[in-house]
């Protein structure tokens, strides 16, 4: 259960790293006055950053993750629910890549 | 600042129990991939003590993961100083997450505020602006998912480090689609109409073409601030 001063001192530099990732953008939102065009933008903001990350995902995925992708999109259209587009989404990219290699 | 008194901002413990009971479907993403973790830095030589300072310290899933790739044992100023950069632009994206949370948290004095924002994961961020969305204030919502998100990525790593190798592999049973098909829940609900049609269809090509040209993570901090001022200079008709 040791540790080791380098480790430690590398562990704290990437721990402070992303505190001040956690809260630069909310300290700097301070300074930028929120008029209805800023809060139009900000409400546009996290659809896209969802959007962001799961785009390059897909077009970069193997078979298994599009297929797991489309189950999530049909069956969370579907249901109003987050484990049934979890577990379908899993259950289809198993399946895909056990049977469809 | 002066808390205005019709702000419908609140943090109470009943939000922060709501939020915890709502990760629940993440958990087997977020155990597998935490052992995965744990894993990894064992085989890197580092402690139980270290992997667990660093999950609990650091709690950035893809950061550590890159991070340990090239991991040291001799650090140096320099090496130190690119490991702070490496993090830095690896999860840029929290900077745009904690700017979309201002309208929301700003009414709350700083302290509670900027102490919420350091369980800042993109779970929680995610569930937590669904539930803005659709009329939740209590910033207790973001917290309570945060902070189990937080207890499961730790013990995760310490679960993982301590049996080492023989974790399934995360594709073979699809784990790695547990977080983006959770996303997909979270962002189906925000679909309004002509503005998320534009500002989600640029921040999707955005994104992707900057996946082919750029290295590294620039693809989504880039992809979103495009899709973002595309959608939010979208006027509605």
């Amino acid at each position: 259960m040791s540790v080791d001063g380098g480790t430690l001192l590398a562990i704290l530099v990437m721990a402070l790293a992303t505190v001040f990732n956690r809260t630069a953008g909310f300290f700097l939102m301070r300074l930028i006055p929120v008029t209805p065009r800023v809060r139009k933008v900000l409400d546009c903001l996290p659809g896209s950053v969802l959007v962001a990350l799961l785009a390059p995902g897909a077009v970069h995925g193997d078979k298994g993750m599009i297929a797991g992708l489309a189950a999530a999109v049909i069956t969370a259209k579907l249901v109003r629910n987050d484990i049934i587009p979890v577990a379908a989404a899993m259950a289809v990219a198993a399946a895909t890549r056990a049977f469809l290699p | 600042m002066p808390r205005s008194a019709h702000t419908q901002t609140t943090l109470t413990l009943a939000g922060c129990l709501d939020g915890a009971r709502t990760i629940f479907p993440l958990m087997p993403g977020l155990v597998v991939f935490a052992m995965a973790f744990g894993a990894a830095a064992a085989q890197k030589g580092l402690s139980l003590a270290e992997a667990g300072l660093f999950s609990g310290l650091v709690f950035a899933g893809l950061a550590q993961m890159v991070a340990l790739e090239g991991w040291s044992t001799h650090w140096t100023a320099a090496s130190l100083l690119a490991l702070g950069f490496l993090t830095m632009t690896v999860n840029m994206r929290h900077v745009l997450m904690a700017a979309s949370l201002r309208p929301w948290f700003a009414p709350l004095p700083a302290w509670q505020s900027y102490s919420s924002l350091v369980l800042l994961a993109d779970n929680n961020w995610a569930l937590a602006m669904r539930y803005h969305a659709q009329g939740g204030w209590d910033v207790g919502y973001f917290i309570g998912a945060g902070f189990v998100t937080w207890v499961i990525w730790v013990l995760g790593t310490l679960a993982g480090h301590v049996v080492g190798g023989g974790i399934p592999d995360p594709k073979a049973v699809g784990v790695d689609l547990v977080v983006p098909a959770f996303f997909i829940a979270m962002l189906l609900p925000n679909w309004r109409g002509r503005r998320e049609a534009v500002g989600w269809g640029v921040a999707a090509a955005v994104a992707i073409v900057v996946s082919f040209l750029l290295p590294g993570w620039w693809f989504i901090v880039i992809g979103a601030l495009a899709g973002a001022l595309a959608g939010g200079f979208t006027d509605e008709r």
